[in-house]
This record gives structure tokens, sequence and C-alpha cells, in this order.
């Protein structure tokens, strides 16, 4: 009798891990195929994760019960939390970390989980049964049999790596592609997709000259990702330099020999994420370029120079670097690469990550098109979760996109065309002030709850955490602050303005030229509140009109929701509305506005476009 | 342009939207009448009406005789086909010159339609050439003032509309709020990276963007003008002939005029052409106590008008001329005051205007004085079009988000500027997602 598994995960990458865990943590047997047991977990391009948007899902994914933010606080070197002078919507907390540590516990924990079970293989067709996807034929002739199959396999689908004239196969520096798996998918009919990534070079600590560099330290007071971590602490630092003007002058001289200029790459690379070769065509006026010294583990020798992302040859990448100031007598532990990699084109998969003309097929990862370790994380833990509920014929999840980013990147992977690795960033957000860091769970728990992922004990402590948080609140809505003399003077004194008529602490609070910290020591309930709290009450209060107007905004949507859209609505008649989603509407005709919004290519202009048409109907 | 001019092809090509017919000119008898079809179908179509209509040589007229399904002769017309994209509204579209018989267009109408088509919905055509690129939305809004201009301002500015002139104003203007996002978004997402906004450079911009506005904004009462007309209100006390300049000045008998102070009770309203501006010329009652209840009220209606006016006439009798003293008489932009009778005077007049009906003395003058100050806001314009009332409420919503940036966190503040570039894509009628982080990456060096 051959073993079956519920659950057949291919790479043990950002995504394959999320997967696997949920999957297996809701209680579902999975398999694990992977081409090397020692490279389960990489962080294959910078040692770090988190950022802003980015740092947004790494929350995200943590307040559901996924397992990112636990491993980066454990293997994190050095946490900052990036626009810390800007209110919490827009909090990017980060984590340089040791890439090795980082690996190792993701090995370990995939070891020690029930239900797992990892095994190494070339995974390069997929098994049918009934015209379901159920699992993966390995290289060599194994059948691993499941019920239903996640697709994790990042860069390696058709991998060549780039490095100026030298060019070979591969998914990773030093390892090999995976070559029959992508012919597999185009043979079932599934478009593919050329895209390209770069990486910098790493260089040996021993060799460079910090006295020309500026250092870059970690948060006075770090604070973790992840709600099953107490603390976090500082235990190196990076550092920053600058290219000079010679820089330019290197690359322009040898651009013939870039693969990118040269036309040796086809494949689509992101614009967030140029080459240093990138940067000088596309911005010749810029004089300077930063890069970011990144220690790659705690003890090693390997520097990650961020913001060098090159393919040039190798005697070009030698003479840009010795020209930054510092690295004069650098020594190259690797040179930067570039890889290309074939992705399946996100339309063809559904919302539940489910390839929608293969059913049991489920993707996450590079190999949806994003970028990104974060981005693969989410995916993976959406897809492992939805996998398992189908098998079992339970709720999955869909996040909405004024509930999460994740639901964000899902939406924005599944209904629109995609020419470049799609990275997160909050301005993908339109309900960017609903989804901060800071709210991710009393956004998304009880989710985590429900799919057991979460246990109720942590959620009713957190729950207390807000709903504190939510009475403080109430407090300085209510207490009204008179102008009289006492008051006057105290609140001139420390915080510089006159009070002239009645307001409210909450009032006081929410003015641009109040310094919030003087003014929260002032303040009642207040005082008793953590600074982290401090600044999340204050960011609410300033929040708060514009998240009323939302409210009202939505609620309008909300009411439309479940009235009957005639049979003869004419689509036609409203303005704007793209071709895509009016030849949808106008051949399934559905009957609410509720279910409009599941189907595909629909997108929140879309719907509130139809919304305002129904409100207006009968009016003219 | 280019990507909304193949989406629309691409909907041509699938077969996405079905075909309409319709007849392009008004109805009933006339010399030549125009039936108008478009979509995917138009090709089969014209092969069913006559085997002679070429669509494969398109943009060339030709005669053609069309048969009905059974092959009933019905008329011998002309046709002009053309292939998508380049018709009117993007598909392939076929136009055919009929007889304006009532009978011959609705039997070609009938046999294109039980061939296929769909009669086509009120602004049908229109509504296709926006939803396949062809033109905007503040383009398509001039195709029906072109249509239904009255005077030469009208017809001009419609035209002028039509050609664009205003949609890249817009235009412009939704560039700016885009490049001002830009700089904010960029700020939040990669303030690692150096991304900072220039606070007074920030600040600049969005100035240039109100001004902009309110460059705008400024049109709307020329254009209302233009539309509509400028009210021109004669008021003045009774018996100062305020009647009989209202008939004068329409050169025909409209009020009743008679020698009895309070004989116009009412206000009456009249339109006429001054140099291509229309005006609405009104006669009010005579402003005194009145006694009789009925005259009351056609002294507080008069009030009303005198505040709705776009210019008062006011109207002073020769005997009062000598009474007053010159500086009493008024001459602003929304006031002239003028002395009637003036046939009657026992002095020169001077300081003010004063005209005669009854020797047409002043009458030229005191016409070319009102259009000076009707057409004043029309003449500031300098050539440019005027905001319809659509596009100002939108315009003001964008302003009004455009002053709230100042006093925000800056998270909040890109809201506002979306807020507002959502205002200009509702003007134009397009919506377009990714330009803001387009014009994030072309400007800033970001990404590590």
């Amino acid at each position: 009798m051959v073993k079956t598994w519920d659950v057949v995960v291919v790479g043990a990458g950002h995504a394959g891990i999320e997967s696997a865990m949920a999957a297996a943590r809701m209680g579902a047997t999975v398999c694990v195929v992977t081409l090397h047991k020692e490279t389960i977990g990489q962080m294959p391009c910078n040692p770090a994760a988190g950022g802003i948007g980015k740092g947004h899902l790494v929350a995200e994914l943590d307040a559901l019960g996924g397992i990112q933010g636990w491993a980066v606080d454990r293997a994190g070197i050095q946490f900052r939390r990036l626009n810390s002078s800007r209110g919490p919507a827009v909090w990017g907390p980060r984590a340089q970390c040791d890439k090795e540590r980082y690996s190792i516990m993701m090995r370990r924990l995939l070891a020690r989980t029930q239900g797992i079970t990892v095994i190494e293989g070339e995974a390069n067709r997929i098994l049918f049964e009934r015209g379901r996807a159920t699992g993966v034929g390995l290289a060599g002739g194994t059948r691993v049999c499941g019920r239903s199959v996640i697709l994790t396999t990042g860069t390696f689908l058709g991998g060549v790596l780039h490095t100026g004239d030298d060019r070979r196969e591969g998914g990773r520096f030093g390892e090999r592609p995976s070559v029959g798996l992508g012919e597999n998918l185009r043979e079932m009919g599934l478009e593919l997709r050329r895209f390209k990534t770069g990486t910098p070079p790493r260089l040996d600590r021993n060799s460079l000259d910090y006295t020309k560099l500026e250092i870059q330290e970690g948060d006075h007071s770090p604070q973790p990702f992840s709600w099953r971590t107490q603390a976090v602490v500082n235990r190196a630092v990076c550092w920053v330099g600058r290219t000079p003007e010679r820089v330019r002058e290197i690359i322009e001289e040898n651009l013939d020999r870039s693969p990118l200029f040269g036309g040796r790459i086809d494949g689509v690379g992101p614009r967030y994420c140029p080459s240093i070769e990138d940067k000088v065509v596309r911005f010749p006026h810029h004089k300077e370029h930063t890069v970011f010294l990144e220690p790659e583990t705690l003890h090693g020798p390997s520097m990650y120079v961020n913001g060098l992302s090159t393919s040039l040859p190798a005697d070009v990448q030698e003479k840009v670097v010795r020209a930054v100031p510092g690295f004069e007598k650098a020594s190259f532990i690797r040179f930067g690469y570039a890889v290309e990699y074939d992705v399946v084109a996100p339309k063809q998969v559904a919302h539940d990550l489910q390839v929608s003309s293969v059913p049991g097929l489920y993707l996450a990862g590079q190999i949806m098109g994003t970028s990104g370790y974060e981005e693969a994380a989410a995916l993976g833990f959406v897809a492992g979760v939805n996998a398992v509920a189908s098998l079992w014929e339970t709720e999955g999840l869909r996040l909405g996109r004024e509930q999460a980013y994740i639901g964000v990147l899902v939406d924005d992977l599944v209904n629109r065309e995609h020419r470049e690795p799609y990275r997160m960033f909050t301005s993908r957000a339109e309900h960017r002030l609903l989804m901060g860091v800071d709210s991710a769970r009393e956004r998304l728990m009880s989710e985590g709850v429900r799919l057991g992922l979460v246990p109720m004990g942590v959620f009713h402590v957190e729950q207390a955490r807000w709903e504190k948080r939510r009475r403080v609140i109430e407090e300085l809505e209510a207490g009204a602050v008179v102008p009289d003399h006492l008051t006057q003077d105290r609140l001139h004194k420390s915080l510089g303005f006159e009070l002239r008529t009645p307001t409210t602490w909450a009032g006081i609070l929410r003015r641009q030229d109040v310094d919030q910290e003087h003014a929260a020591a002032m303040a009642p309930g207040l005082g008793e509140m953590s600074a982290e709290d401090t600044a999340i009450i204050i960011g609410q209060l300033r929040y708060s009109g514009y998240i009323a107007r939302h409210a009202r905004e939505r609620s309008r949507v909300e009411r439309l929701r479940h009235i009957q859209i005639p049979a003869d609505f004419s689509y036609r008649s409203i303005i704007g509305l793209s071709r895509e989603v009016l030849e949808e509407m106008e051949r399934l005709r559905p009957n609410t506005l509720a279910e409009a919004e599941r189907l595909g290519g629909m997108t929140p202009a879309a719907m509130s476009l139809i919304a305002g048409r129904l409100s207006t109907m009968g009016r003219d | 342009m280019v990507k909304a001019f193949s989406s629309g092809l691409s909907s041509v090509l699938s077969g996405g939207a079905d075909t309409i017919v319709a007849r392009a000119t008004a109805a009933g008898a006339s010399a030549l009448a125009v039936i108008r079809v478009s979509g995917p179908e138009t090709c089969r179509l014209a092969g069913l009406l006559s085997p002679d209509i070429n669509m494969a040589s398109p943009w060339r007229a030709g005669v053609v005789r069309l048969h009905d399904e059974s092959g009933v002769f019905l008329e011998e017309a002309i046709i002009i086909p053309y292939r998508a994209p380049r018709s009117y509204t993007g598909e392939d579209m076929l136009e055919l010159m009929v007889h304006g018989s009532r009978w011959i267009v609705d039997a070609v109408v009938g046999t294109i339609i039980s061939a296929g088509a769909r009669q086509a919905a009120p602004g049908e055509f229109t509504r296709r050439a926006v939803a396949n690129g062809k033109m905007d939305l503040v383009q398509a809004e001039a195709v029906n003032e072109v249509i239904q201009a009255e005077t030469e301002w009208q017809a001009r500015m419609a035209r002028e509309q039509l050609h664009g002139v205003l949609s890249q104003e817009f235009r412009a203007l939704k560039d700016a709020l885009v490049a001002l996002l830009a700089e904010v978004e960029g700020s939040l997402d990669f303030e690692e990276q150096g991304v900072v906004v220039d606070q007074g450079a920030h600040e600049a911009a969005r100035k240039g963007c109100v001004a902009r506005i309110d460059t705008l904004l400024v049109t709307v009462g020329a254009g209302v003008r233009v539309r509509e007309g400028a009210r021109v209100v004669i008021v003045g006390k009774p018996n100062a002939g305020k009647s009989t300049l209202f008939n004068t000045l329409l050169a025909r008998e409209r009020a009743i005029v008679a020698p009895t102070p309070g004989t116009t009770r009412d206000v009456l309203e009249a339109e006429l052409e001054i140099e291509g501006l229309p005006v609405i010329l009104v006669d009010t009652a005579g402003l005194r106590e009145a006694e009789d209840p009925t005259e009351a009220e056609g002294v507080r209606r008069a009030r009303r008008e005198e505040e709705r006016a776009d210019l008062i006439v006011a109207l002073w009798d020769v005997e009062d001329y000598n009474t007053l003293c010159f500086h009493e008489f008024k001459n602003t932009g929304r006031r002239l005051d003028i002395v009637s009778k003036a046939d009657l005077a026992e002095q020169q007049i001077e300081g003010v205007l004063a005209i005669s009906c009854l020797t047409g003395q002043g009458v030229d003058q005191l016409l070319e004085e009102i259009h000076l100050r009707v057409a004043a806001p029309v003449a500031a314009m300098e050539g440019s079009v005027a905001v319809n009332l659509r596009q100002a409420e939108a315009l003001l919503r964008a302003r009004k988000c455009l002053e709230t940036l100042i006093s925000v966190p800056q998270e909040v503040a890109a809201l506002e500027i979306r807020s507002a570039m959502l205002a200009l894509h509702e003007i134009l009628g397009s919506l377009d997602d990714n330009e803001v982080l387009d014009a994030v990456f072309s400007s800033f060096c970001v990404g590590k």
C-alpha cells in the first residue's frame, strides 16, 4: 500500500514552509518535496525580512497563526521600525536576520512538526486522479501521492543564472533548476511568463574599511513581530556607503557586457529592485547611489551589499565595488547574478490560490509572480489553509482588500495583469489607514483562532489589550478640557499653545502642532499605557475622521450589497467601467452586488461605480 | 490612449459587444436621412443589405442598391464603411444615406434589426466611443452641445471641447495630481532609501494644482453665460419707461405699454442674442411703496430679480435726472444706471448714458454697454473652454481635498490627493490604478 498524504507541497522555501505548517497544524498529513534538505528555509537574496508593506504582511501572517514572524524574531540580529516618525498605519517593522540560523530553525521546525514528511527529489510532473491534481511524479519515477498539490517552486522553474556572458541553468547559486515541471504545466494549458530578478555581490567582512562608512544601528527598544515572542535584542549593526560618480563611468563603459542591456535576458525585472546598471541608465542625473552593507550571519564573514544588485561580468563587478569608498580592498565571497525563471500568469489562479482550470492544484510564492520572502510566506499560508479547507469542506481563508494586505496581495495577483514581479507597497492598499501593523491582531487574530492556528488564551490576552486601548480612547473623547486659568497655564507651559475654547483631550492629541510625548504625559489614562500603545492610540485619534468617512462609504456599498440588481440593469450606462468587468457582468448577470463582488476582474473602483448607479436608479 | 485603443479593438475581435443601429438625423420627412450601424456584426449585416457594400475597402463612399431579407429592393443609398478602430465608435461601422422618408428609413432600419442588430439607445454610439477610448467623457459631453448649439459662441465652445481643448486641461491637472501623490507615496514606501518630500516644492506643487482648479472654476460663470445666457434685469421707478426699453431692445411689442404707472405687475422675460451671446432680458414692476397687493407682489418679484441679475439696468426718468446729483448714478460691472426719455431733456445730460426709445438715441450704445459687461467673463477665458456644472462640482471636491492636505499627516494626505484624483477621473470618465506606481518608479531611484 502506497502512503497517501492530504497535501503534497513542492518546495520548502518561505511559501512551502507556511503551506506545510498551516496544513499540518490544521491536522492534515503533508509531504514536502524539496531538492535538498539542507536548503530548506533559505534567504537567497537579502538577509532581512519586513519593511514598509512587507512588514505588514509578516504581522498579519503572524496574527493568523503563520510561522515567519516567529522565525524572524529568533533569527533576527537587528530590528528597526521604518517610518517610525509617522502614524501607525505606515510603520514598517524590519529585521536583519542570521540566514543560517533562520534556515536551521525552519529545517528543525519541519522535522519536529507532527504530520509533516520531508523527502528529497525533483518533481517533474503533476499526477491526476479523476481530473483532480493529487500528487507529483519525481525524476527517477517515484510517485508522491496525495489529495491535493501546492507548488512553491520559487525561481527554480526553468531557472537560468546570468553573470556577464556567463549563462548557466540553475535555480539559485550552486543549485540546479527544475526543468520538466514547467514543460508539464505548459502541456496542461497553463500560460507561463518569464520574469527576472537579481542579487548583489557578497563581500568579506574583514576586507572592508569601516572608517569610510556610516553605521546604522537598530532601534532602542526593538519590538518583536510575533505574539509568540516576549522580547528581542539587537546583536549586529549595518553600514551605509555611497557609490561615487566613477561607478557610472565604469558601468557605461561596460554596458554592452551586461546581459540585461546586451539582450541576453528576456525576462521582466522588478522596477523597485533595479540593478545598479539599471539605476545608472535610468537616473543619469543621480551622482551617487546609497548602498547598505548587511551581515548575512551573526559571526560569518559574508556581507550583503544591498543596492548593488548586478549581473555585470565578474571583472566589472570588481571594478564597481572597489570604486566605492570603504570597499577599495574588498574581497568577493560571491559575485552578483541575475536569475530568469518561469512563472504561471497569476490570472489563471482563483482567490483560494487554486489554479482555475486544474482542481486540486494550488500555487504560492514566486511561481505566482511575486517577489519577496514575505509575499511568498503569505501566499503559502493562504494556499495551505485553503487546500485543507477544500478537502474537509470547511470554510477557507478569503481576506478582503479592506481587511488585510494579504487580501490586497491575493486580489491584485488574481485580478490584474502583471508584467513584473509583484511586491507589496502600502500604496497598493486603498484602505491603508485601516490596516496598520498595529491593528493586525485586532483585524485577523479571530480568523487564526477559527482555523485553530492561534490558541484561544493568546487571543484573550490580545483582546484585553485592544479593549483597554478602546476604553482609553473613549475616555479621551469624553473628558472635557475647560480653558480655565490653571489649565491654560499648564497647557501653555508644557505644550506651548493657547487654549481658548473648551475641547477634549482627544481634540488636543489630534493637533499636528502638539508634541505627542508631552501631551500623552498629561492626558488622563495614557500614563499607564506603554509607549507603543500610546502611539497607537494617538494614531487612531488622528485617523478617526477619515476612518469614519471611510466607514460611511463602506456602509453605503454594504447597504446596496443585498439589493437585487434588476435583470435588465444596463451596465453600459455606467461610464468608466472597464470592458473586462462590463463583459463579465453582462455574461453572468449577478443578482446582487455581493455576488458581483465575487466575480473575476471585479475591482473596488468598479464596485463603487455600480453601487453608485444602483443608488441613483429611479431618480432619473 | 494606445492602451484604451487596443482594448476597444480586442472587444470587437472577441465579439463582446452587440451590433446597434439607429437613424442619426432628426425624424420627419427630409431630403436625406443618415442611418448608422456599429458593432462586430457590421460586416455581415452589410453583406445582407447589399452584395455591393465592400467593407474591405473602408472610408470610401459608394452607391449601392439595398434589399430586404427576401430580396425586395428598398432604396438606392450612398454608403460609407468604416473599419475598427478607425471609426466614430472605435468599432466596425456603416453609414447609409437614404432619402428622408419615414417609410424608407423604417424599412432599412427594420431590415438591419431583423438581421440581428439592436436599436441603439440614445447616446449609445458616443458611449461606445468613450468605452473604446476614442474620446473621453468631457469630449462626449461636447457632442450633444455641438448638436444643440444655437449661438455662435455656443458652437465655438462646444467644438473646442469636442476637439479636446478642455480635456487637455483636465488631463494636465490630473497629471499634476499624480506627480503630487507619487512624491508622497514614494516617501511613505521608500523612506529608507532617502525619498523625502521636499516641503517647499510640494507646497508649491499643491498651490499650483489649486491655482489650476481656480482658473478652470472661473470659467463656470462664462460657461453659464454662453450656454444659458446672462440675465439682464431692467429696474426703475414706475413709469420710468422700462417696458418701452424692453420692447425697444427686443425690437418688437412684447410688453403692454401704457402711461399708467404700475402697468407691469409681473416679471416679463425674453431672449435675445447680442453678438453671439444669449441674453435673457427681464422687465420688472416699478419700484415704489405699492398699496395694491398684486402690485406689491410685483415689486417683491422685481427685488428678487434684482438679486439674481447678472446685470441690472436701472432706468431713471429724465425728471429724476434734474433732481439727482450725477454721482448718485452708478456704472459698475453689475449695475448700469441710465436716463430715459432723453428727448424730453431740458438741458444737456452729462455723466450718465441717456437714451430715448422714441428717437432711438443711445440705444445702440446701451446694447454695446450690455454686451461689454455680459461678455466680460467670456472674454476673460481667452479662448479656453468653460467647464460645466458637473465638472465644476468635481473640481470643487478636488479643491477641498487639496485644502485639507496642509494640516494632516502624510499617510492621510495621500488619501486626500487620491480623492482629488478620483474627482478628475470622474470628470474624464477613466480609471487607471497603476499610474501612481508608474510615476513613483519613474521619478525616484528606489529599490535595492
